[in-house]
Parts: C-alpha cells; sequence; structure tokens
C-alpha cells in the first residue's frame, strides 16, 4: 500500500477509536424514583422493554401470571424470583448506562432459556456508536479500494 | 503466504496413521450416541439435558466460533455421523476395500448433484429450531434421523452421499469453509496429470476413493472437501498436502452456483430471524414459532420463507441490478448474482459468530451443570450439578459482537469488490446492502 | 481380517455398548430402595406416582424432580419443612411416618391455575391396630351452615372497624361476647346486631359497636396467628384473591372462565362480614362450591386454618398497633 493508503488507514483507524471512546455529551435528566410493575408470564415479560434515565432508582414489581418466574438483569447481576400471587421487588440504582437484557433465571417451561426483557438506561449509546463505526468501514473501504470499475466499451 | 502443514513429520504421520483418527472417531461416537440417548430418556427439562446442552451450546459453539472459522470443514472430519453407515458400507473400519463393492453402491443422481437439498434440510431445521433446541426427545429423533438416514444412504450409494447432498450442517459448514486459513489441495498438479489409476478418487490398497466424491486433483475451493485424509494415504507419490493460507483464499474467485448463492441467503436470513427470534423481548414472536400447527405458526412460516428466498435475495438482486446499471456491463443478471453472492459468505459467517457469542456466552454456564448430571437422574459426577446459572462475559459481549459484524462487513465488502473486479460490476450497492443488513443485525443484538 | 480391523472392532462395539448401558446399570443401582416422583403441572399429570405406600416408623427415601417448571414438596398437615422441586434436578426427601393413616403430599409454589389440585397420597401401614379416633366434624357442620349459600351482610359499617378504638369501650363490654366460642359461631354482621339489642351497650354508636366487633375478633386471634395467617393467605391463596384480598389475582380470570365468577372479594364488607369464622372455615376446608375453589382440609391443621380465617379479617378490620 502506497503512503497515501497508510495515511488512510491510520486516520480510520482513529476515526473509528473516537467514535467507539469519545464521551458524548448526555442530557442528564435529575435522577428520580421509578417503579415498574412487569407481569411475567410463559414466555415473555409485559412490558418488555423498560426505560429509565442514569443514575434513576428502579424498583421492579415482578409479578408471576402462571409458574415461578425470576428476572435476572445481565450486567447488573442482580435478580429476584416471584410466586404467582406474591408479587417480587427488585430495587437498584442505574448506574450503568445501555442496552441490558434480563432474562427469566428460574426454570419455567420449554422456553424458558429465551424468556427475555431489555432494560434501556439512557439512550442506546452503545448501538449508535456501532452503527456509526459500520458505516465507517463500509465508507473507508470504497474509498481506499475505489471500485467503480470503467464503464465497459460496448 | 502458505505453510504446509503436513510438512512436519508429525503432523503428517498423525493424519496418516488410522489410529488417532479412529480414536477421535469414537468418542465423538460415544458423545452423539450418549446425546441421542440422554434426549430419548433424560429429564424432559431443555437446559438440564446433555443432549441438549451439548449439541446446541457446547457444539455449537465450538463449530461456529472455532471450527468453521479456523478449520474449514474441521468438524466434517470428526463427524460421528457417517461412521457406522460407512463401515457398513466399507464391511470393515480399518481393512483396505476388497475387489467389489458390497452393497448397492449407486451413483447419486446428476439431478441432485447439488446442494438445493441441503438447503431444504437446513431450512427446515431453521423453521423448527426453537421447537428442536428446547425438546430433548425432538432433538434426540432429529440426531437419531439423521444417523439413520446416514446408514441407509450407504447402504444403497456408494461414498458419503448424505454428508455430501443431505446434511443440514454440512451445507453451511461447506460454504463458510472457504473463508478459513486451512486447505487440502494438491502439491503438484503436473503428478496428478501423469498419474495413471488416480487413486485418491478410485481407492487402492492403501485405502479408499474419496468419500466425498471429490478429484484431490482439481480441488481448487475447501467447499466440498471433507478432509477425511483417505486421499493422503492412497495418493502414491505424496502429493496431497494440508496447508495454512491467508483467510477468505477461495473467496478471491466468485461462485456461479445459483444454489450456493440461495445458501448464502438462508443463513444470513436465518440469523437475522434467529436474533429476533432467540435473543429478541418479543414473546409473541417466540410463541408463533414455537406452536406449530397454530394459526400464529403459519403466519411466522410465511414470513420466514418469504424473508428469506423472497425479501433478501429480491433486495440483492436490486442492489446488483443497480451495479449492471452503473456500469452498464454486458454480463448476465444471473452471473452477476452468483457472482456478488459470494461476497455474503463473510457475512453471513461474522452474522453466526456475533448471534452465536450472545446464545453462548449466557447459556454456557448449562455445560458444567449438565456434564455432571446428564439425563438429570441426580447424578453428580464431577460435583458440578448444582452450579447456579448465570451468563458469562457480559460486559464483553457487545464489543464483541460489534468487533465480529464490522469486520464481516470489512471482509464482505473486500470480497464484493474482488468479484466486481472479476465481473467487471460496480459493488457498491452491494456493499451498501451487506452495511444495512449489518446495521439491521446490530439493532436486533445490541 | 487384519489385527488392526480386530481391533478397531472390539473397541468400538465394546466402547458404545459399555456408554450406552452404563447410565442405565447406574440408574438401576441406585434406584434401590428409593422413590423417585415426577412432578409435572396438574394439566400434564401432576405427581407421578400419586400415590405411595410405606410402612410406620421406617424411612421413607424419596427423590423429587420436576419435568417442567419449579414445584415443591410438602405432607398435609405436617410441620416438615416443604422442598423446593427443581426441573431437571433431584432434590432427596427422608421421611418416617410414626403413626399408619393416609397423608397427603402436595405442591406448594403456584404453577398454574391448577396447582393446588396437585396431590398425592402416602399411605401408611402399621402394627398400630388402634382404631382411628373419630374426629369431630367442623364447627359449621355442628352449626349447620350451609357453605354453598350466599352470606349478605344485614348491616355494613361506614368506615373501617378499628380495634383499637373498640378496646377503648371494651369495659363496658359484657364477657359472653369475648368468649372463642361466640367469636367463631357469629358473623360480623351477627355480632353487631346482638350488641345493638343489648342494653349495656345502648350509649354506644353503631360505628361504636363495630369498632367493638373488630375489637372481639382481634382478642380472639393473637399476632404470631395473624402471622401465619398472613404467610398462608400468601403462598395458597393470593394467586387467586389477590394480595390486597379484592378477588382479583393473578389466576382471577382463568377462574372466571371457568366458573363464571371471580374469586372472593374479602375486602367486599357485604358479603365478608355476613360471613362468620365457621362459614370461612368451612368454605376453606371443603372448597368446591363450583369455583375452583380448593379444599384445603388435608393440608391445613386445625390452627392453620382457624389463623388464616383470622387474617381473612384483616382485609375488614383495622388491628390493633402492636
Amino acid at each position: 500500500m502506497s503512503k497515501k493508503q497508510w495515511f488512510f488507514v491510520i486516520l480510520v483507524v482513529l476515526t473509528g477509536a473516537v467514535i467507539v471512546f469519545a464521551p458524548l455529551p448526555v442530557r442528564a435528566a435529575p435522577p428520580t424514583q421509578r417503579t415498574f410493575r412487569v407481569e411475567a408470564g410463559q414466555f415473555a415479560y409485559a412490558p418488555a422493554v423498560l426505560e429509565v434515565n442514569p443514575g434513576d432508582t428502579v424498583t421492579i414489581e415482578l409479578v408471576s401470571t402462571d409458574v415461578v418466574h425470576g428476572l435476572y438483569l445481565d450486567g447488573y447481576g442482580v435478580s429476584v424470583t416471584a410466586d404467582p400471587g406474591q408479587t417480587a421487588h427488585l430495587t437498584f440504582t442505574a448506574d450503568r448506562s445501555g442496552s441490558f437484557r434480563f432474562r427469566c433465571n428460574v426454570t419455567c417451561g420449554a422456553l424458558h432459556p429465551f424468556m427475555i426483557g431489555k432494560l434501556q438506561v439512557g439512550p442506546n449509546l452503545w448501538l449508535w456508536r456501532a452503527i456509526a463505526l459500520t458505516v465507517l468501514a463500509g465508507l473507508a473501504i470504497l474509498i481506499l479500494h475505489p471500485s467503480l470499475p470503467k464503464a465497459q466499451a460496448s | 503466504m502458505r505453510s504446509e502443514l503436513t510438512g512436519f513429520p508429525l503432523v503428517k504421520t498423525l493424519l496418516k496413521n488410522r489410529w488417532p483418527q479412529l480414536l477421535v472417531w469414537f468418542v465423538m461416537l460415544a458423545g452423539f450416541l450418549f446425546a441421542i440417548l440422554s434426549g430419548f430418556f433424560g429429564t424432559p427439562v431443555g437446559n438440564r439435558n446433555f443432549g441438549i446442552v451439548f449439541v446446541w451450546i457446547a457444539w455449537w459453539a465450538v463449530l461456529i466460533l472455532v471450527a468453521v472459522p479456523f478449520f474449514g470443514r474441521g468438524w466434517c472430519a470428526i463427524c460421528p455421523i457417517p461412521l457406522p453407515g460407512e463401515w457398513l458400507q466399507r464391511g470393515a473400519i480399518m481393512d483396505p476395500p476388497g475387489k467389489k463393492p458390497r452393497w448397492f453402491n449407486l451413483r447419486w443422481p446428476n439431478r441432485l448433484r447439488n446442494i438445493w437439498l441441503q438447503n431444504l434440510t437446513f431450512t427446515l431445521v431453521a423453521l423448527f429450531s426453537i421447537i428442536i433446541l428446547t425438546t430433548p426427545k425432538v432433538t434426540a429423533i432429529v440426531l437419531a434421523a439423521m444417523l439413520f438416514l446416514a446408514i441407509g444412504m450407504s447402504i444403497v450409494f456408494e461414498r458419503r452421499t448424505f454428508c455430501r447432498y443431505i446434511c443440514p450442517v454440512g451445507g453451511f459448514i461447506g460454504l463458510y469453509a472457504q473463508a478459513a486459513p486451512m486447505e487440502l489441495r494438491v502439491k503438484d498438479k503436473q503428478v496428478c496429470l501423469a498419474c495413471k489409476d488416480k487413486p485418491c478418487y478410485n481407492g487402492s490398497e492403501a485405502g479408499y476413493g474419496c468419500p466425498w466424491d471429490v478429484f484431490p486433483g482439481g480441488l481448487t475451493k475447501n467447499t466440498y472437501c471433507g478432509l477425511c485424509m483417505e486421499c493422503l494415504r492412497t495418493c502414491p507419490y505424496d502429493n496431497i498436502a494440508i496447508n495454512t493460507r491467508p483467510f477468505s483464499a477461495d473467496l478471491a474467485k466468485p461462485s456461479t452456483r445459483m444454489d450456493e448463492a440461495f445458501k448464502a441467503f438462508i443463513m444470513l436470513g436465518a440469523a437475522m430471524i434467529y436474533a429476533g427470534v432467540f435473543l429478541g423481548p418479543w414473546g409473541g414472536l417466540k410463541l408463533a414459532a414455537y406452536s406449530f400447527g397454530s394459526l400464529a405458526w403459519f403466519g411466522y412460516t410465511a414470513a420466514f420463507l418469504v424473508f428469506i428466498f423472497g425479501l433478501l435475495p429480491a433486495l440483492f438482486l436490486g442492489a446488483v441490478g443497480i451495479g449492471k446499471a452503473l456500469t452498464k456491463a454486458t454480463i448476465t443478471l444471473k452471473k452477476s448474482f452468483t457472482a456478488f453472492a459470494t461476497a455474503l459468505v463473510p457475512l453471513g459467517l461474522m452474522f453466526w459468530v456475533a448471534f452465536s457469542l450472545s446464545f453462548v456466552l449466557t447459556n454456557a454456564a448449562y455445560i458444567l451443570s449438565s456434564l455432571s448430571d446428564p439425563f438429570g437422574w441426580g447424578w453428580n459426577l464431577f460435583g458440578t450439578t448444582a452450579m447456579p446459572w448465570q451468563p458469562y462475559l457480559t460486559t464483553l459481549l457487545l464489543p464483541l459482537q460489534t468487533l465480529a459484524l464490522v469486520v464481516g462487513l470489512l471482509w464482505t465488502a473486500r470480497t464484493a469488490q474482488k468479484a466486481g473486479t472479476e465481473v467487471n460490476l460496480s459493488p457498491i450497492p452491494v456493499i451498501v446492502f451487506s452495511t444495512a443488513a449489518t446495521i439491521a443485525m446490530l439493532g436486533l443484538l445490541l | 481380517m487384519k489385527r488392526s480391523e480386530l481391533l478397531s472392532r472390539i473397541l468400538i462395539v465394546a466402547g458404545v455398548l459399555i456408554v450406552l448401558a452404563a447410565p442405565f446399570a447406574a440408574r438401576t443401582i441406585g434406584a434401590q430402595g428409593v422413590v423417585e416422583i415426577h412432578g409435572r403441572m396438574a394439566e400434564s399429570g401432576g405427581w407421578t406416582p400419586s400415590t405411595i405406600r410405606a410402612q410406620a416408623g421406617v424411612p421413607l427415601h424419596l427423590r423429587l424432580t420436576s419435568d417442567d417448571v419449579m414445584h415443591s414438596f410438602a405432607i398435609g398437615q405436617s410441620d416438615t419443612p416443604a422442598v423446593d422441586v427443581l426441573p431437571g434436578q433431584m432434590t432427596e426427601v427422608t421421611l418416617t411416618f410414626d403413626k399408619p393413616g393416609t397423608y397427603t403430599y402436595y405442591c406448594t409454589r403456584w404453577c398454574g391455575p391448577n396447582h393446588w389440585r396437585m396431590r398425592g397420597t402416602i399411605e401408611v401401614t402399621g402394627d398400630d391396630f388402634a382404631s382411628p379416633q373419630p374426629g369431630t366434624p367442623p364447627l359449621y357442620m355442628m352449626l349447620n351452615l350451609d357453605i354453598d349459600a350466599t352470606h349478605p351482610a344485614s348491616v355494613t359499617p361506614i368506615g373501617f372497624p378499628d380495634a383499637q378504638r373498640g378496646a377503648t369501650f371494651s369495659t363496658l363490654l359484657p364477657v359472653n361476647y369475648m368468649s372463642l366460642d361466640y367469636y367463631r359461631s357469629h358473623s360480623p354482621a351477627q355480632v353487631v346486631q346482638e350488641l345493638r339489642a343489648d342494653p349495656a351497650l345502648a350509649s354506644l354508636s353503631n360505628s361504636d359497636l363495630w369498632d367493638l366487633v373488630a375489637y372481639i375478633w382481634q382478642t380472639n386471634t393473637t399476632p404470631e396467628g395473624l402471622a401465619e395467617g398472613q404467610r398462608l393467605y400468601a403462598q395458597n391463596c393470593a394467586a387467586c384473591h389477590g394480595e390486597t384480598g379484592r378477588g382479583n389475582g393473578v389466576f382471577s380470570a382463568d377462574i372466571h372462565a371457568l366458573a363464571g365468577k371471580y374469586p372472593a372479594n374479602f375486602s367486599d364488607p357485604a358479603t365478608m362480614l355476613g360471613a362468620g369464622p365457621a362459614l370461612l372455615q368451612g368454605k376453606i376446608l371443603r372448597g368446591g362450591m363450583g369455583t375452583g375453589m380448593p379444599s384445603w382440609g388435608p393440608i391445613f391443621t386445625d390452627q392453620q386454618t382457624w389463623d388464616l380465617v383470622s387474617y381473612l379479617y384483616t382485609f375488614q378490620f383495622r388491628e390493633m398497633k402492636k
């Protein structure tokens, strides 16, 4: 590769690093107390997607509607189990931002490993960064190796 | 940048001698039969059953994260499914071929000498996967069916027709093997030209003719060589070598086959659907996929088939068509379609890697517990039965998935450019298609 | 056949046979002297086996597993603690029954709307041939109460009867109203009517009398009894009757689809205050009533049933502060 191409590659890598690591200004809403009533039934949570702001104190009231279910939150590692008729409470501070899946951690039937919900703490920054990185990759290849062949002579 | 692995005497001996291979086969066969047994007789609770856990979590992880990306058809080299049939077909485990074939030894019909049947079997497995993956008895039935089919086909047909033309797994392993950094090739084609008997294909006292129905001297791609090592044993000129090579070497020459192109779409589409169904928060979708025979299931099936066989190829065709229009090329649309479909090989592979990372890291804990109590009968062979479930490496997961998908896109874009150069077409629309698909997959996974 | 061929055949055949046979051999050996019970949701078969035989004084070794969801195993009217029965895992329990008889085992973790039907029996035989004592019939039978009839309260309070306030009038209350027998055999509406008719309490308002009714209830229970009642309610009743007693539990829609009615609303004074403890005990013991209400007779001890009845009135009366 020529010097120009090397320079370009380094530029792309640096841009990529900026995309991945640059702290983005997030509109910081003041942290509040939030409570969600989440119903758990074979094999889904309702609501399945919860949105909070970073720093919020989140309480999930887990209501099992058929059998014993659990709720384990990826990334935070906290969990709770609820029997039908006994609402369980899980309280934690949403100090980590991003998108976290929560899943059932009490075997509750055939589709148990796929009983999944999502907690969104703040905007899904990582997804935006990943998308930006993807677009950068596509553009980089196109610029690095110009690939529009010359039109065919008829 | 090729390096000959079989140049190392130890490697060559280990591969040529039949005993190391047999010992590995024995372990695989025992494990496979044990998995079927536990599926039929063990606990019906999927995540505590050896069959489910070791096939769909442990074996799948090794297959898609290690074996295929780094060793191509490496799994086929040790897969136990063809073995009982092949031993029956040959009438021997170690002995060389006899004068006449023992059974019907029919030739596989010409019309079926493609991977369309494998496209069908994989689509079926993918469609029913949520039922198969969660029900031990169904997994056992699928595995047993593959075994009996392989045995039956070995009795009726010559060579390994199950592996080459039917096996749902073999279809995509072959496709993605093109991307791997390992290959089996002849060292010098002139030697093959001068060779009269071609024992690598026809067999000899040293071993059997290629069970994969491949002429080693003509191998230019990894797609159909199953790494069984017979040709290493039969070639009288020591002209067969296993080499390491750069990734993606086979993708430099674009494909011309429609069956392989559709295999790429099936894999790409299935990875996206799996990401939504298995890893998404949409319970209704999962139930629709699971409740076989219901109205919702028919809707799911229709959407599944339309997405994989209709929408994705149609969008791709549009992208190819735009590329054709941009460069006013004279090549047929069909040729451009299959040529560019080659670029979907690395994309699909990395889609599956990204999906499987989540699937496996979340459920890997079950591997240890089911090892200690494979049937759910209360055993504790290694003391890990009561290990509580927890997902592993959750903080690393998103970066790893992103890395896999971005690398996949770079790789795909590069492959599309090479294909474009070969057929003199603009790859830009295909690169845009791949970028859009990657973004969609990111949205599903992250 | 070459020697390598022979060796390889032996390896494969013998090896595979051993690998396949070993689990079953181990299982047969391990099954000696143990009864293995599989639990499934009632809709899928409940307990298998559902009848077990044992001998009095001889330890009964049980191995329990669930084939679907989380269950648990407990013996009715016994203080042996419940054990969780985990899907795909085995739990071992050893029970020894001193007296012969029929014992009921049941699931204590809700596993669907038919969870309460998940029951089995252990028939314990023994040398103790003493004929079983004829038990005393439950109070509702002795009082000839019809537990299937409706029980509207003839009068209802305006506010929430408060036992603490009622305590302040307790000096005026004739002693016969405080006895356990009186409390158990009269509905709160009946009590308030009798209190109204009593000249000793003529100075008190209707609201005061209701507070006295609450006070009578309070004195006939203990904090431990109420705590036990609350525990029993949460574990056994809340799933249908609701955590706040309103008849809106997670299975109330299923019950309504099945029986055309919702589970009883304990917070409704019009019906609840017309039901006396004996009537409530009867409903709990016998169940039925075409509503899917379980029969708890084999499960709760006498004291547990009365504790639960006492707890049910907390949806109507305010307890005294501790």
